[in-house]
C-alpha cells in the first residue's frame, strides 16, 4: 500500500518535472473521463473490437475472404457460414472482418494526414496573424471548404485513379481545412499566453515556439474532431468503393460488398444487410465515443 | 452589420476564383496525356489531336487557365467529350431533378425535425422524446446511401409497393411524387435525426433561460411560451447547420441518384467520371460548389438577422 502510493507520488513528480507535452496527459485524462460518460465506454469497447478485428483479421476470420465456393453461393446465415455467402460463394463474415481492416486503414490514414497538414498550416497562419501568409492560408482553407466534400474527393480519385492510397489522399485533402480552422482559432488565443511571450523573449525561433509551445496546447479540440471525423471517413471510404471509385475489388471493403449486394438485390438480401449492419455499428460506436469525448472535455457539460 | 454583409459577399469572388483554379488543375493530376485518357485506348491520333485543339491542351498552362476562366465567365462550361452536348445544357436538364430532391427532403426533414425536437424538449421522457433519441441514433448510424439501399431492399424487393428507378417524369405529378418518396426519405432521415436532436438540445437550454421564466411569471399560455418565445431562439443553431447541410445534401444526392437512377446532377457527375468525360465532371462540380457557396452565404447572413446579439467587427 505504502509502496504504491509513494510510487504514485514519484510518478506524479516525474510527470511534472519531465517535459512531457501537456496534450498526452490531456489525452489520457480524456480517455479516463470518456469511460465515465454513459455511452462513451460502450463506444470505446466497440471501437476496440473494431481495431482488434482490423489488426487480427487473418487470425479471427473463419475463411479466406477471397476463397470462392461457387456451389455454395447466396446461402443465408447458417452454421458453415455464420453470415452466409455472397455471389461467388465467399464467406460474408470473413469479408466483413477484412473490410473492417480497410475501413480502419483508410479512416486512420486520412484523418492523420489531414489533421497533421491542417494543424500545421492552421498554427502557422494563426501565429502570423494579419500577414499575407495568414490571408493566403485562410483563402486556401475557404476554397477547399467551398466544395461539397465527397464530390471533391470523388473528383480527385476519378482523376488520379482508384486505389487505397489515392482514396486516403483525396479524403485527407477534403478534410484538412476543418482542422486548420480549429488550429488557427486556438492559436490566436494561445499565442497571447505568457509562456509564449516568455519563449519569444528568450529569443527562441518561431518554428520552435510553434512546435514546442503552441501546438501541444491546442490539441484538445482537434482530438475531439478526430473521433468524429473517423466515422465520416469510414462512410466515405465505403461510399467511394460503392461507386467503384475506392479500393479495387476483389479487396474486401464494406462499400464493395454493398455494391455487389446492390447488383444481386433481387437474389439475396444478406449481401446488403450485413455490410449495412457493420457500417451502422461502427457509426454508432464512433458517435457514442466522440460524444463521450466532447462531454469529457467540456467543463460546462461535465457539471450536468 | 452592413459592412459585414458586404465583406462576406465580396469574399465569395476570390473563393470562387480559387475553386476554378483547383478544378482546372485537376486535369494535371491525370496520369499521362489527358486527351487520350478521356478518349480511351481506341482513340486515333487524329481524334486526340482534335480534342487537344478543342480543349486547348497544347497551349502552356497560363494560356489554358485563361481560356478556362474566360469560358466560365462567359457562361460556357465546354462541351461533353462523349455526347457533344454543351455542358450547360446537360446541367440545366439534370439540375431540376436534384433541386427537387434536395429541397423536398431537407424541407420535410427540417419541419419534422424541428417539431419533434421542440416537442421532445417540452415533454421530456415522453414517448416522442424516446422516439427522437432512436431516430437521431438511426440517422447517425445509417448514412444516406446505406439507407437508400435498405429502402430499395424493403419497399421495392421485399414489398414491391414503390418505384425504385428513374424520376417518374412520364407519370405526371403523381409519378414524380411516388418516385420522390424513397430517395427523399433516404436523404432526409439523417437530417430528421440530426435536426431534432439539435433543436431539442438548444430548446432545453432556452427553456432554462431567464426570459422564459419571466414569461411564465407573467402567466402567458404554456403553448405560446414554448412555440413562440422559446422556439424562435432555439431554432438559431439549425439555420447555420442547414447552410452547411447543402454541401452534405449534394454529396448524398450523388449516391441516392445513382441508386435510384434519377437523372440528376450527382448521377451526371458520376456517369461522366465513369466515361472520363472531364468537361462534364468539371462543370457539374462547379455548379454544385456554387450552390454550396451561395447556401453558406445565405446562412451566414441570415444568422446575423435572426440573432441580433451577434457582434461583427
Amino acid at each position: 500500500m505504502n509502496t504504491t502510493s509513494s510510487k504514485r507520488i514519484s510518478d506524479q513528480m516525474n510527470r511534472q518535472m519531465s517535459l512531457t507535452p501537456r496534450w498526452t496527459e490531456t489525452l489520457i485524462m480524456a480517455f479516463q473521463s470518456v469511460a465515465k460518460v454513459k455511452g462513451g465506454l460502450i463506444g470505446a469497447i466497440f471501437i476496440s473490437v473494431m481495431l482488434l478485428s482490423a489488426i487480427c483479421a487473418q487470425w479471427i476470420s473463419p475463411y479466406d475472404p477471397n476463397a470462392q465456393n461457387i456451389i455454395q453461393r447466396f446461402t443465408g446465415p447458417g452454421t458453415a457460414h455464420l453470415l452466409g455467402t455472397d455471389y461467388l460463394g465467399r464467406d460474408i463474415l470473413s469479408r466483413i472482418i477484412y473490410g473492417c481492416r480497410i475501413a480502419v486503414l483508410v479512416a486512420f490514414g486520412a484523418v492523420s494526414l489531414s489533421s497533421i497538414i491542417g494543424v500545421f498550416l492552421g498554427v502557422m497562419a494563426g501565429y502570423n496573424e494579419g500577414k499575407k501568409f495568414d490571408y493566403f492560408i485562410i483563402w486556401l482553407f475557404d476554397i477547399v471548404r467551398s466544395f461539397p466534400q465527397i464530390i471533391l474527393a470523388l473528383a480527385i480519385v476519378a482523376v488520379m485513379g482508384p486505389s487505397l492510397v489515392n482514396v486516403v489522399v483525396a479524403l485527407a485533402f477534403t478534410a484538412f481545412p476543418f482542422y486548420g480552422r480549429i488550429a488557427r482559432a486556438q492559436t490566436l488565443s494561445v499565442k497571447e499566453a505568457d509562456y509564449v511571450k516568455a519563449a519569444e523573449a528568450m529569443g527562441q525561433k518561431p518554428l520552435t515556439i510553434i512546435l514546442r509551445h503552441i501546438t501541444p496546447n491546442i490539441m484538445a479540440p482537434v482530438i475531439v474532431c478526430l473521433g468524429m471525423d473517423m466515422a465520416t471517413m469510414i462512410i466515405w471510404e465505403s461510399g467511394l468503393s460503392f461507386l467503384g471509385l475506392g479500393v479495387r475489388p476483389p479487396t474486401a471493403s464494406w462499400g464493395i460488398m454493398l455494391r455487389n449486394g446492390y447488383k444481386y438485390i433481387q437474389v439475396s438480401p444478406w449481401m446488403i444487410l450485413w455490410p449495412a449492419v457493420a457500417i451502422a455499428l461502427s457509426m454508432i460506436a464512433f458517435s457514442l465515443f466522440s460524444e463521450g469525448l466532447r462531454v469529457a472535455l467540456d467543463p460546462k457539460e461535465r457539471e450536468r | 452589420m452592413l459592412k459585414y454583409i458586404i465583406k462576406r459577399v465580396l469574399w465569395v469572388i476570390p473563393t470562387l476564383l480559387g475553386v476554378l483554379i483547383i478544378l482546372f488543375s485537376l486535369t494535371y493530376l491525370m496520369p499521362g496525356d489527358p486527351a487520350s485518357a478521356m478518349l480511351g485506348p481506341r482513340a486515333t491520333p487524329e481524334l486526340v489531336e482534335e480534342l487537344n485543339n478543342r480543349l486547348h491542351l497544347n497551349e502552356n498552362m497560363p494560356t489554358r487557365l485563361g481560356y478556362y476562366l474566360l469560358g466560365v465567365v462567359k457562361g460556357d462550361l465546354g462541351t461533353s467529350v462523349w455526347s457533344g452536348h454543351s455542358v450547360s445544357s446537360l446541367i440545366s436538364s439534370s439540375l431540376p431533378h436534384t433541386a427537387l430532391l434536395a429541397v423536398s427532403s431537407l424541407g420535410v426533414a427540417a419541419v419534422i425535425g424541428v417539431f419533434l425536437g421542440a416537442f421532445s424538449a417540452i415533454r421530456q421522457n415522453s414517448p416522442i422524446s424516446r422516439f427522437v433519441t432512436i431516430v437521431s441514433l438511426l440517422g447517425v448510424a445509417v448514412p444516406d446511401f446505406v439507407a437508400a439501399l435498405l429502402l430499395v431492399l424493403l419497399f421495392c424487393v421485399k414489398f414491391p409497393i414503390l418505384p425504385s428507378i428513374g424520376a417518374g417524369t412520364d407519370g405526371g405529378i403523381l409519378g414524380i411524387a411516388t418516385h420522390l418518396i424513397l430517395p427523399a426519405t433516404a436523404l432526409g432521415i439523417g437530417w430528421v435525426g440530426y435536426l431534432s436532436r439539435l433543436t431539442r438540445e438548444s430548446m432545453v437550454d432556452v427553456l432554462d433561460s431567464d426570459y422564459i421564466r419571466t414569461a411564465k411569471a407573467f402567466a402567458l399560455p404554456q403553448r405560446s411560451i414554448a412555440y413562440v418565445y422559446a422556439l424562435k431562439n432555439a431554432i438559431i443553431p439549425t439555420i447555420t447547420v442547414i447552410g452547411l447541410g447543402v454541401g452534405k445534401l449534394l454529396g448524398g444526392a450523388v449516391f441516392v441518384e445513382i441508386i435510384f437512377n434519377r437523372p440528376g446532377l450527382g448521377k451526371m457527375i458520376v456517369d461522366a467520371v465513369y466515361a472520363r468525360d472531364f468537361p462534364v465532371v468539371q462543370g457539374g462540380i462547379l455548379v454544385a460548389t456554387i450552390l454550396f457557396v451561395l447556401a453558406n452565404l445565405l446562412a451566414d447572413i441570415s444568422y446575423g438577422f435572426v440573432n441580433p446579439q451577434i457582434q461583427y467587427d
